[in-house]
């Protein structure tokens, strides 16, 4: 048979995935091992994310890493009902959650097993982890 | 004190080419023949151009305006990577150039190819803002603006009573403005039912909440006011303007208000330099990416309280003949998306007194949004002068 007549199969569309930073590898670290890790100032112990450089409140350079409870609770959400990639084609609609975790920072992840209408704001969530690839887990929400 | 760039600068020179879904032409043909027409608007040669601010990104640099316009001595070149919110951004640092004499005449520019293009989700790519959503939301599939903005359009919903009834009436408005004027993508009337009927992008926006994809491209001239007085077209100052930028700028999912835009920052500004307030306000060309972000800035620059964008835009308050006619040439939802220079274009062909079927009765003071990038908030002030 002749390449020419061979039907190319479809292209497996590719999930996009994290590109962990100097700064965020910890976090991306954490999350492969089912903790959610969060950074926090060295000096005045806030905490922050998504993960950056400097503390904008004391602006010290030095920080360290803690693991944080994976309770929270919902601020906003959307159901995705077109995928904007193709990857997404298949899982359409999924809901989006935005939630405040109760370690003071937002988390937005996809929510499982919950159906639209029983979505509030404040209505409890926890945390939970989805092993993509032996590199990275990707954080999701179930009822909490 | 009057602030130094209160009316210092005009808007002398628009241009813009035909807008539609499908063409052979590049972003860069688009924005330069929407250049050519903003420097014959103006009366001006093309030589006469000294500063460039090309949309990013957006398929031309300083360089490609030396070359096809022939300028002779460009004293600035800029880029402002603020998405949406570009556009008037860079009305502002025109009138920083031109007021201070460091150019004569700054042309701005924008050419898309959104439509025959690369879709939005490839676009944003390209976006500097963009790095920590790829990396944290991306992956668990929020990536595209009608997701990205929609989870604030809910949490509104939710704690106002705002409605998607209210959403509808955003772009049946604003698509009965577009037929008025004619060199639009949308030239057919849409109904509330239309609206509602439409299918979900992203809960709680259907497709006609949603800007166009579109083909087009626009140009803006701005210039000394003394200069430009003495051009071809009725005199169109700049009041006041204001770039604005929100807490969190990167991302939404962290700000301390996800409702809260840069336009909380620069709307006092402008209004400041300006020297007027919300009552002194004609008509408006509110940056339409979505219906919600039009009531939503609507709170912002205080033509009602937060949480009564909703019920404000009802009853045809932002109609043609009503208290604040808004979008009056069909906007991003109807007419075109060039990333709002449309929306400083109509402002000043409104002040002109050029908007023919959409003119708004004694237009003497409107404003114009631009909005983008997770948020920014820009925002101009103009005035006829003549």
């Amino acid at each position: 048979m002749s390449a020419a007549t061979t039907a190319a199969p479809p292209p497996v569309p590719e999930r996009p995935l994290p590109v962990p930073t100097r700064e965020s590898q910890p976090f991306w670290d954490g999350m492969r091992e089912g903790r959610f890790m969060l950074q926090h100032c060295a000096q005045c112990s806030k905490v922050r994310h998504y993960p950056r450089p400097v503390c904008p409140h004391c602006f010290s350079m030095e920080c360290t890493w803690k693991e944080a409870p994976l309770g929270g609770a919902i601020h906003a959400w959307t159901v995705c009902h077109h995928p904007f990639s193709f990857f997404f084609k298949a899982s359409v609609p999924y809901i989006v959650a935005l939630v405040d975790m109760d370690a003071g920072v937002r988390v937005n992840a996809q929510i499982k097993g919950m159906a639209e209408a029983d979505l509030a704001i404040g209505q409890r969530v926890k945390l939970a982890f989805e092993p993509v690839n032996k590199e990275v887990t990707l954080p999701f929400f179930v009822a909490g | 004190m009057v602030h130094p760039l209160h009316e210092s600068a005009a808007v002398s020179g628009i241009g813009e080419t035909a807008y539609t879904r499908g063409t052979p032409k590049s972003a860069l043909t688009l924005q330069l023949e929407a250049s050519l027409a903003a420097i014959a608007d103006a009366g001006i040669d093309p030589r006469d151009i000294d500063g460039v601010i090309p949309y990013f990104p957006g398929g031309a640099i300083a360089e490609d305006f030396i070359a096809n316009l022939g300028l002779r001595d460009l004293a600035l070149s800029a880029f402002i990577p603020m998405g949406g919110a570009t556009c008037v951004a860079a009305v502002q640092m025109a009138a920083m150039a031109v007021a201070t004499g460091v150019c004569k005449h700054v042309l701005i520019s924008v050419g898309r190819t959104g439509y025959s293009g690369a879709r939005v989700s490839t676009r944003l790519q390209q976006f500097p803002v963009f790095a920590q959503a790829a990396e944290f939301e991306a992956p668990i599939g929020m990536f595209a603006p009608a997701q990205l903005y929609a989870q604030g359009a809910r949490r509104h919903m939710e704690l106002y009573g705002t409605t998607a009834r209210q959403f509808a009436e955003v772009a049946v408005t604003t698509r009965q403005h577009a037929i008025l004027n004619g060199n639009v993508v949308m030239n057919k009337p849409l109904t509330v039912e239309e609206h509602h009927a439409s299918r979900m992008i992203s809960d709680p926006f259907r497709l006609f909440d949603c800007s166009l994809e579109s083909d087009g491209g626009a140009a803006v001239i701005v210039s000394a006011s003394d200069r430009a007085r003495d051009l071809k077209k009725p005199l169109v100052t700049i009041m006041g303007a204001a770039e604005g930028h929100p807490d969190s700028p990167a991302s939404i999912a962290q700000r301390p208000d996800i409702l809260e835009f840069g336009l909380v920052k620069s709307a006092p500004r402008a209004f400041a330099m300006a020297g007027v307030g919300p009552k002194d306000i004609d008509f408006a060309q509110i940056y339409d990416c979505f219906t919600f972000t039009v009531i939503r800035q609507l709170e912002i620059l205080g033509f009602c309280k937060t949480g009564e964008g909703g019920p404000f835009v009802m009853d045809g308050r932002i109609g043609l003949g009503g208290e604040l006619p808004i979008n009056t040439h069909g906007g991003l939802l109807s007419q075109g998306h060039v990333v709002g220079l449309n929306h400083v274009i109509e402002l000043t062909r409104q002040l002109r007194g050029e908007a023919g079927r959409a003119q708004v009765k004694d237009a003497e003071v409107g404003l114009v949004t631009g909005y983008g990038d997770m948020g920014d908030g820009s925002i101009a002030i103009l005035r006829r002068a003549a």
